[in-house]
Formats: C-alpha cells, sequence, structure tokens
C-alpha cells in the first residue's frame, strides 16, 4: 500500500500544479498589497475571496488530472457546444456588468461563459484537427471549418460586447493552426491581407466618427477623451518601481488609485511598482518556464489530440499574459484582459485551473496508462 | 497513414517555433520594462511620488436663465473654498494655526474637519472652510510661500438672483446622489459620475441637457508644495495628454415675467399658497409662485444639514409647489364651468330664473347655500355673481355627472396640461364610468350637485383653473401652458424656440353662453353685489370668481360656523381665478391661499396684484382707461349707496 502511494507520487506530474500555485502566491501578496489600503468597502477583502477561488479551481485542477484525456477527447464538441449555449444566453438575458452584458447570474453565481468559451474552443479545435487529415499541412480549404467553429463564439462575443476575449479567441486559434502546420505560404498570404486591410479599412474605409463611434460601441462606459489617462497611469506606476521597485505594500497608491481596475487588469503594474524591473524578469522567468514545460509536454505525448489540447491550453495562458503585459506597459491599447493566475477573478481562475487539470491528466497518461 | 506518435513528432520542430516566438514576445515586453524602468525610470519616479501629473476636471458652465423681458434670472458666480492637501503639509501646527487666523477658525475646529478626512489618501485635497471671502482669499494667495498645502480651490456656484422668488418654477441643481447614479446613467445613457451637478428640479430638472454644457479637463502638474500649474507637455513623454476645453450650456429665456414674480411674491407674503398667471392668447405662463419657498442656491453648494432640516421639517412644505404639483377642490371657481355646461346643454339660458330658499333637498339629504336666507328669485349671472349654491346645484340635477364632465374636460381640467415641467398633478374630473372603476360603486344623484360646485371628488390644480378661464375669457381656445420661450447657445444663436400650442377649440353651440358667463364673472369684481367686488383693484378691469375648498367636510351644525374661528388645519383653502381685462382679456391668472378662508379676501388680492403688475408695465395705455371705467362703476355704486345695499359678504 505504501509502496503503491510511493509510486503515486513520483509518477505523478506536480509541475503544472506548483507553477500555479507559485503564480498565484506571487498573485495574491500582490494583489494584497494593491487593495489593501482601499478604502471601498470591500475592496480591500478581495484577496481573501482570490484565495477562495484558487482553492476550489486547484480542487478542480487536481480532479480533472485524474481523469483520462480520451474523457476531453470524447467530449470536446459537448463541451464546445455547451459553452456556445451559455454564451448565447449571455446575450438574450445578460445581465449589465461593467456596462457589457459578460454576466450570466445563477443564484449566487455570476458566471462569465467567454471565460469557458476559451477552453470549449480549443478542445473543439483539437478534436478537428486530429479527426480530419492530422497528417497534413492546412491550406486556405482546410481552414475553412475550424474557422467558421472559431468565428461563430467569436463573433457573439464581440458582440456582447466583449472585443477583448473575442480577438483573444482568434490568436489562440491562429495558435493553434500555426503548430497544426499552416502552410508558410498560407501564412505569408494571410498576413498580409490582414496588415493590408485593416491599416486600409482603419484608415480610409472609416470616418473620425465612425472610428469614435465604433470604439464607443466596443466599450461605452470608456472615458473616450481620457482614456490614454490611465495607460499613462500605469505607465508612470511601472516606471517608477525602476529596477528593485519601491518594496511590498509600498506602491505609491497615487498613481493607481487612478487606475479604476488596478486589482484586475492592473495587476502587473502594481507589481512592477513594487518589485521593479528585477522582480518582472523573475515573474516572467516563471511564466516562460510554464510556457516551455507546456511546450515540451505537447511534443512528447503519445497522442496527437492531446499534444494539440496541450498547445491550445498553452496559447489560453500566454495569449492572457502577453496581451495584458503589453497593454499594461502601454505596448498595446488597453482592452480588458486579465493576467493569468495575479488578476482578480473567480471566472478566469477557474479557467486556468482547468487548463492546468488538463495539462496534468496529459502529462500522467504518459506515466500512468502505459 | 501516420501513427500517433509520427503525428505528433511531425509538428516537434513548429513546437519549437512556438517556443522561440514566446521567448521573442516576453523579451519584448521586458525591453520595453527597461525602456519605462530604466530608461525613463527616473523621471517617472518624479511624477508618482508626487502624483504630479493630474486630470482635473473642468466644470462647464451652466447656461443662464433669462425672464421674458432679459432680465437675468439665474447666474453662475465663482465662489471659493480654501482646502488643504495634508501630503503636502510641512509644519502642520504652525500651518493651522496661520490658517486659523486668517479665516478666524478654531484650530481645533480644522483639525477636527481633518480628522474626519483622516482615511483617504493624502495627496486628496480637504475642503477646510467653503466659500471663503475676497479677503480671505487675498490672505491666503499672499502668503503662499509660508502657507504649504493650503490652496484656494475656485467653484462656480449657481446664484438665483431673486432667492425665493420662484425657486419652484427654477428649480435647483445639486450632486447626483449614490441612489440616483445608475437610475440617472439609464434614462440619459450617460456616464455621470457621483458628485456631478444635475437639474433635480423645476426648469434646471427639466432643460438639464441644454443648460449643463460639456466638462472639460486639463492636466496638472502639482509641485513639491502643493501648488497646481498647467502641465506643459516638454519632455513629450506621453502621449495623448490633450486639455479640453469645457462647452458651456446654453442660455435660457423664459416666458415668466421677473417683476410679475416679485409682484405676485409680494403679495403672497405670510401665506400659504400660490399663483400662476398667463398669457391668454398664447398659453405662457407669465407668473409661477409658490411660498412657503426655498433657496435653490443652497442646493448647489451641497445643503448644510440645518437649511434642509428647515425644509423638511416645515409644516408648509416648502419643497411642493403649489401650482402644477398639488390639486385641490376648486370650489366655486368650478361653478363657471357648470353653468357653460347647463347652458350648452340648453338646461339653462339668461333668463331661467331659481328660487334660492337657503337650501335644496335631494332625496333625505339637504344641500345648504352657503347664504342662509337664501338669494331669491336667481338667474345665471346672479348666481354667478352672488356664488349661489342652490342655482347651479338645481341646473345640475337637470343634467348627468358625464355632461357635466365632458364640458370640464373640454376645458383642459382632469387632465395634465402638459406643462414642461416636472412632476405635474393631472387633477379629477370624475364620471360615473370613474366611480365605478375606482370604487366599484354607481354614481350617486346627490354626488353630482356637490360636484357642481366644485367639490366632492372633483379637483384641479392652479395651472388647470387658469387655462380653463383663460379658454372662457379667449372664446374656447384651449393654449397648452408653457414656461420657456427660447433657448440661445453661447453664441447667442437661436437654438430652439417654443410657440403656442393651440390644443383644441372648444366649439360652442350657443354663441350666448359664454357672453352671459363672462357677464357673471365680471359681475363677481365690479358689481357691489359680487363676492369680490372690494378687492376690484384699479386699472385693470378683472373678471373672475371667488372660491373656498373644504379642507374637512363640515359637520351640519358647523355650515355656517365663522372659518376664522376654526383651528387653522381645518380652515378653508382661499381660491381666486380670473381674467383682465374683461372687455379685451389678456391674462389669466388662478391663485390659492391654503387656509385661507375667503377667495376675496385671501386669494383675489394676490391675482389683483399679479394682474396690475402686468397691465402697468405691458398695456399701460389700456390701464389707464380702465381706471376711467373704474371710475364710472365707483360713481355708481355710490350712487345706489342711498338705498341701503348689504355689501355681500364672502361666500
Amino acid at each position: 500500500m505504501n509502496q503503491t502511494l510511493v509510486q503515486f507520487f513520483k509518477r505523478y506530474d506536480f509541475s503544472f500544479l506548483g507553477s500555479m500555485t507559485a503564480i498565484f502566491l506571487v498573485g495574491v501578496l500582490n494583489l494584497y498589497s494593491a487593495t489593501h489600503s482601499q478604502t471601498h468597502e470591500g475592496l480591500n477583502l478581495l484577496w481573501k475571496s482570490q484565495i477562495i477561488w484558487f482553492f476550489i479551481s486547484i480542487t478542480v485542477a487536481v480532479c480533472i488530472s485524474f481523469l483520462n484525456p480520451k474523457t476531453f477527447e470524447r467530449f470536446s464538441y459537448v463541451a464546445y457546444i455547451l459553452t456556445l449555449f451559455l454564451i448565447f444566453l449571455v446575450l438574450l438575458m445578460g445581465k449589465v456588468g461593467m456596462g457589457a452584458q459578460r454576466w450570466l447570474v445563477i443564484g449566487p453565481f455570476r458566471m462569465q461563459p467567454s471565460e469557458f468559451m476559451k477552453m470549449g474552443l480549443v478542445l473543439a479545435m483539437a478534436r478537428y484537427f486530429t479527426k480530419v487529415n492530422p497528417e497534413r499541412q492546412l491550406g486556405f480549404k482546410e481552414l475553412i471549418l475550424p474557422g467558421i467553429i472559431t468565428l461563430v463564439p467569436t463573433i457573439m462575443v464581440i458582440v456582447q460586447p466583449d472585443l477583448g476575449t473575442g480577438m483573444l479567441l482568434l490568436f489562440i486559434f491562429c495558435m493553434m493552426i500555426f503548430y497544426k502546420r499552416l502552410r508558410w505560404k498560407t501564412i505569408a498570404t494571410l498576413g498580409v491581407i490582414g496588415i493590408f486591410s485593416g491599416v486600409l479599412m482603419y484608415n480610409f474605409g472609416l470616418k473620425e466618427y465612425q472610428r469614435k463611434r465604433i470604439h464607443t460601441f466596443i466599450d461605452p462606459y470608456e472615458d473616450a477623451k481620457g482614456s490614454g489617462y490611465n495607460a499613462i497611469q500605469s505607465e508612470i506606476a511601472i516606471g517608477s518601481g525602476r529596477l528593485f521597485g519601491k518594496g511590498f505594500k509600498n506602491s505609491s497608491q497615487a498613481s493607481l488609485n487612478y487606475l479604476p481596475e488596478n486589482h484586475t487588469d492592473f495587476v502587473f503594474a502594481i507589481f512592477n511598482e513594487e518589485h521593479g524591473f528585477f522582480g518582472s524578469v523573475f515573474l516572467i522567468i516563471i511564466y516562460i518556464v510554464f510556457f516551455m514545460r507546456l511546450i515540451w509536454l505537447a511534443s512528447s505525448v503519445q497522442r496527437f489530440y492531446d499534444s494539440v489540447l496541450v498547445i491550445g491550453v498553452m496559447s489560453i495562458f500566454f495569449w492572457h499574459t502577453f496581451i495584458n503585459m503589453a497593454m499594461v506597459s502601454g505596448l498595446l491599447p488597453i482592452v480588458g484582459i486579465p493576467l493569468p493566475l495575479m488578476s482578480y477573478g473567480g471566472s478566469s481562475m477557474l479557467t486556468f485551473g482547468v487548463g492546468v487539470g488538463i495539462a496534468t491528466s496529459i502529462s500522467n497518461s504518459r506515466n500512468f496508462f502505459n | 497513414m501516420f501513427g500517433e506518435e509520427e503525428l505528433v513528432k511531425i509538428h516537434k520542430d513548429r513546437a519549437v517555433l512556438l517556443s522561440y516566438i514566446i521567448t521573442a514576445a516576453f523579451g519584448l515586453v521586458l525591453s520595453r520594462l527597461w525602456y519605462l524602468q530604466v530608461y525613463k525610470g527616473e523621471i517617472l519616479h518624479n511624477y508618482s511620488i508626487q502624483n504630479r501629473l493630474r486630470k482635473e476636471v473642468v466644470w462647464a458652465p451652466r447656461g443662464l436663465i433669462y425672464s421674458r423681458d432679459d432680465q437675468l434670472l439665474v447666474d453662475n458666480i465663482p465662489r471659493f473654498d480654501a482646502i488643504l492637501t495634508p501630503q503636502f503639509l510641512l509644519d502642520k501646527d504652525e500651518t493651522l494655526s496661520k490658517l486659523a487666523n486668517i479665516m478666524s477658525m478654531d484650530v481645533q475646529a480644522i483639525n477636527n474637519i481633518l480628522k474626519k478626512n483622516s482615511n483617504q489618501a493624502k495627496y486628496r485635497p480637504i475642503i477646510v472652510k467653503k466659500n471663503i471671502s475676497f479677503e480671505e482669499l487675498a490672505q491666503i494667495e499672499t502668503q503662499n510661500a509660508d502657507l504649504p498645502g493650503i490652496s484656494v480651490d475656485t467653484f462656480i456656484s449657481r446664484e438665483y438672483r431673486d432667492k425665493e422668488i420662484g425657486a419652484h418654477l427654477l428649480g435647483y441643481i445639486s450632486e447626483i446622489s449614490q441612489v440616483q447614479l445608475p437610475k440617472l446613467r439609464e434614462r440619459d445613457k450617460l456616464d455621470y459620475r457621483l458628485g456631478d451637478f444635475i437639474g433635480q428640479f423645476g426648469i434646471e430638472e427639466q432643460l438639464d441637457k441644454y443648460l449643463r454644457g460639456e466638462n472639460g479637463h486639463e492636466f496638472v502638474e502639482v509641485d513639491a508644495r502643493g501648488r497646481r500649474k498647467r502641465y506643459i507637455n516638454t519632455d513629450n513623454l506621453f502621449k495623448g495628454i490633450e486639455d479640453e476645453k469645457p462647452l458651456s450650456g446654453m442660455n435660457v429665456k423664459l416666458t415668466i415675467d421677473r417683476d410679475m414674480q416679485i409682484a405676485a411674491f409680494n403679495a403672497l407674503e405670510g401665506k400659504v399658497g400660490g399663483v400662476i398667471a398667463i398669457d391668454i392668447d398664447s398659453g405662457e405662463v407669465l407668473t409661477m409662485i409658490s411660498r412657503p419657498s426655498f433657496d435653490p442656491s443652497q442646493f448647489s453648494r451641497g445643503l448644510t444639514p440645518e437649511y434642509w432640516r428647515g425644509l423638511v421639517g416645515n409644516k408648509e412644505h416648502p419643497l411642493r409647489d403649489r401650482n402644477i404639483q398639488e390639486h385641490f377642490s376648486p370650489g366655486s371657481t368650478f361653478k363657471a364651468i357648470t353653468g357653460i355646461a347647463a347652458f350648452e346643454e340648453g338646461e339653462i339660458d339668461e333668463n331661467t330664473e331659481v328660487n334660492c330658499g337657503g337650501s335644496f333637498r335631494l332625496g333625505r339629504k339637504v344641500y345648504h347655500c352657503w347664504k342662509k336666507e337664501g338669494h331669491g328669485p336667481t338667474t345665471l349671472v346672479k348666481a354667478i355673481r352672488e356664488s349661489c349654491n342652490v342655482y347651479f346645484q338645481k341646473a345640475a340635477n337637470r343634467m348627468d355627472i358625464d355632461s357635466i364632465s365632458k364640458y370640464a374636460r373640454a376645458f383642459g381640467m382632469g387632465a395634465r396640461t402638459g406643462i414642461s415641467l416636472p412632476r405635474e398633478v393631472a387633477g379629477l374630473i370624475p364620471t360615473k364610468e370613474w366611480k365605478k372603476k375606482r370604487y366599484g360603486q354607481e354614481w350617486q344623484p346627490g354626488e353630482t350637485l356637490s360636484c357642481a360646485i366644485g367639490q366632492s371628488y372633483v379637483l384641479a390644480s392652479t395651472i388647470q383653473m387658469a387655462t380653463a378661464y383663460a379658454a372662457i375669457a379667449n372664446g374656447g381656445k384651449i393654449y397648452r401652458p408653457y414656461v420657456v420661450k427660447d433657448i440661445y447657445d453661447t453664441q447667442g444663436e437661436l437654438v430652439k424656440t417654443f410657440t403656442p400650442e393651440l390644443l383644441s377649440k372648444i366649439d360652442m353651440k350657443n354663441p350666448k353662453t359664454l357672453k352671459f358667463v363672462r357677464e357673471g364673472l365680471f359681475q363677481v369684481v365690479n358689481n357691489p353685489k359680487g363676492t369680490a367686488f372690494y378687492r376690484r383693484g384699479q386699472g385693470i378691469l378683472m373678471a373672475g370668481k371667488t372660491g373656498t375648498s373644504q379642507v374637512k367636510s363640515a359637520s351640519a351644525d358647523k355650515v355656517y360656523a365663522k372659518c376664522e374661528n376654526m383651528d387653522y388645519e381645518s380652515r378653508h383653502h382661499g381660491l381666486f381665478v380670473g381674467f383682465a381685462p374683461y372687455d379685451n382679456p389678456k391674462i389669466a391668472a388662478a391663485v390659492i391661499v391654503e387656509h385661507g378662508c375667503h377667495g376675496s379676501s385671501a386669494a383675489t388680492p394676490v391675482a389683483e396684484a399679479v394682474i396690475t403688475q402686468y397691465m402697468k408695465k405691458y398695456h399701460p395705455g389700456m390701464y389707464l382707461q380702465n381706471l376711467e371705467k373704474d371710475k364710472s362703476i365707483r360713481d355708481n355704486w355710490v350712487k345706489s349707496l342711498k338705498p341701503q345695499v348689504k355689501p355681500a359678504a364672502d361666500e
């Protein structure tokens, strides 16, 4: 009995759960630091509910890790359809939260189905690419059906309106088809077409007021005149951290009280302010290790479905991390994308928990089932 | 076909590429962080320690409000607050004592204010004293160097020049409360913030979207002592920093006359009630006053608790508007409508004589006339003049309530006039169907008799009564009353103009109807036997009707009790509705004086004051002619005095 338990612990892959916990710990300390001095009722207690969400999420992750990956394959489309249906429900009767219909309220719970949509999409894509000519390189023709699978939820999410998550779905799709050997020729053509039409559309296709209108449509509550201001405050916060940062709990609230989302989208700015450049290097290295470990896993599994699925999970994590960091530091415009395991938010934490659970399960399957 | 493991293997080069892409992406992020934290680190650090860069709202000046004769009614006046920013305090005790000295305040008092705000961020300014004088302002500014952390905040205050005069019409602005915020956001689809000002009452509320303008913002740099200066983007550190000038609100010109407002306000001195006067050929509201009143300026700076308690605790409800937001039994002023109904329906004509013996019995119930001994044989004109209840009750008894209601409604009663002011009440004109629906009971013939003299279910507001009497004066034309004439933008360009809106023209079957009703109304004021003869004024040749509105239904033994002897709460409301001049009508007015006992003594003088002001100002020629006519009326009366005439008492 004891022998089996030791065997189990030897074979069980704790690396993903470990990375998740590590990032979470950094995140919750940072969240505490960012919000502890908030006078706003409830805001200074967010870190507590973040801990609760973490325990829920890691429990989900551990449970999922015991599932056979074949189960994911079997229920891929079901999961896709289910999440799509939830998005549809949100559109139908969504409650206005943050000026956008992103929440679904079931009893005491508020869900953000667009979070789960990412996982649903990844599952469906993995399934599709495994079944339909898995060995062939992808060209335009092969992209039609997966394109539709992606575009339907993307458009629905953008209509909510949640442009950020919509774009994220597209980016995840792109990364997955890249892995599924999209032809270089197609990549080049798509890239050229994309950039060209985008630039053309923005500069000539739209009039100034239309651009503005689209902007306000996407996020009506955003202060259009001052949209640069959040970004500026964020940059001041980051820059003021300099090499070593101001230290834990020393974020000069000054600049960050102006950031309306300093517990969600802008946590990275606070982290930078308090821990400086070296702190960020440390944090980014944890993330990179996590991603590399996932990519390595994708190349060392025996089943192709598992491989594509792991790349999909990795894409979700990667795009969140990259877009959030890039927007907070002023490389990209501000869209509401949280930083995985660092930003406050139950739905997003749960999604990442599911991702970690899937990765662990796939990793374990190499050791347990063979 | 490939085996599963081969499949994974052939994708391995893409996996490797992905790891490069990811590394490169984070390389990009890190280089950006390097740029911000190392290359720009020092500068940004300086910005952050004092939060040097701030975005401040520049409030849009709210539109001004003018009277019809271009007198300024509502203005914006800069006011100054002394503020303290704890972050910049160097020697707290010294600074505070200096400050206390300048503002003749107690140091302890300032300390208390600071303590109250101690849990907010240190860079947030705290208001130490609102509305400081120019002297205090000058002292703070000149001693600036010795007062680190103290500065002066400019605030544009909304000032209502005539204070309490016309407060209910003009309304007030105040900060959006936590409770209102989501509702208003939903209503206007605008991103209001807590602390934004918005019109909450009267014209300020109704025309808020025109008056409010659009706030701007400016970027301000704060130095180490808390002094502010405009941010000048010299080092090109940030993109997208641009000041935006506020857009002033639009100016509004009302139909209201300021001098008449003042006259009306003074006439209502010491009384509780309201008066409204309208131009009978357009529906323009010339005067709208309700008392007791309040000073709307108080609201724009955040009410002091004492002032608010004073308003809410006042039994007379100063915040309530008596003209459009309240209705009451119109009493005898309604008799003109009953008369018109009976005349039009052919139940009476000018010669119909009804004998008033002081009471009228229907079934088992006795309906008393206000004159115990009765009016004797009475015609329509006499009945109006002397306000005989029995005449109108007998006339009403021949019709049914629905016929009376038809005419009342035609004259604009029982429904909102649609004056463009918030929270207008509809009044009530009952019908059989209404009662069935409301109470599930059949209409009683006795109720018709009460309604015929404006009691029972009948309810009306002064604006409705004025509109109805305007129609009697102008031949049956119902205009929608309105208070806003023009809206101008800041350049003085006309943006919107409001013109008279003819709602309906009542089709009179009998050309004699209005003639004799008007004759009756004229005699009320200008015949020695009329109920308002002694309040007729000079030079206005007013026609009208007095009335009392019973607050509590009097028991039989108290029907003839003297109103002044009752306790205040039970006294009748006094009413007067009329128009002037009789032979060339221009203006209609309606007055209510709560617990004023009599229409004649309490309400009529108010109408007289307003109309006199109007005639003198707008029709001085006619005013002089009327003085002559008044003289002959007076002479005739003096002549007729020889045979003893008992002066008509109030009904």
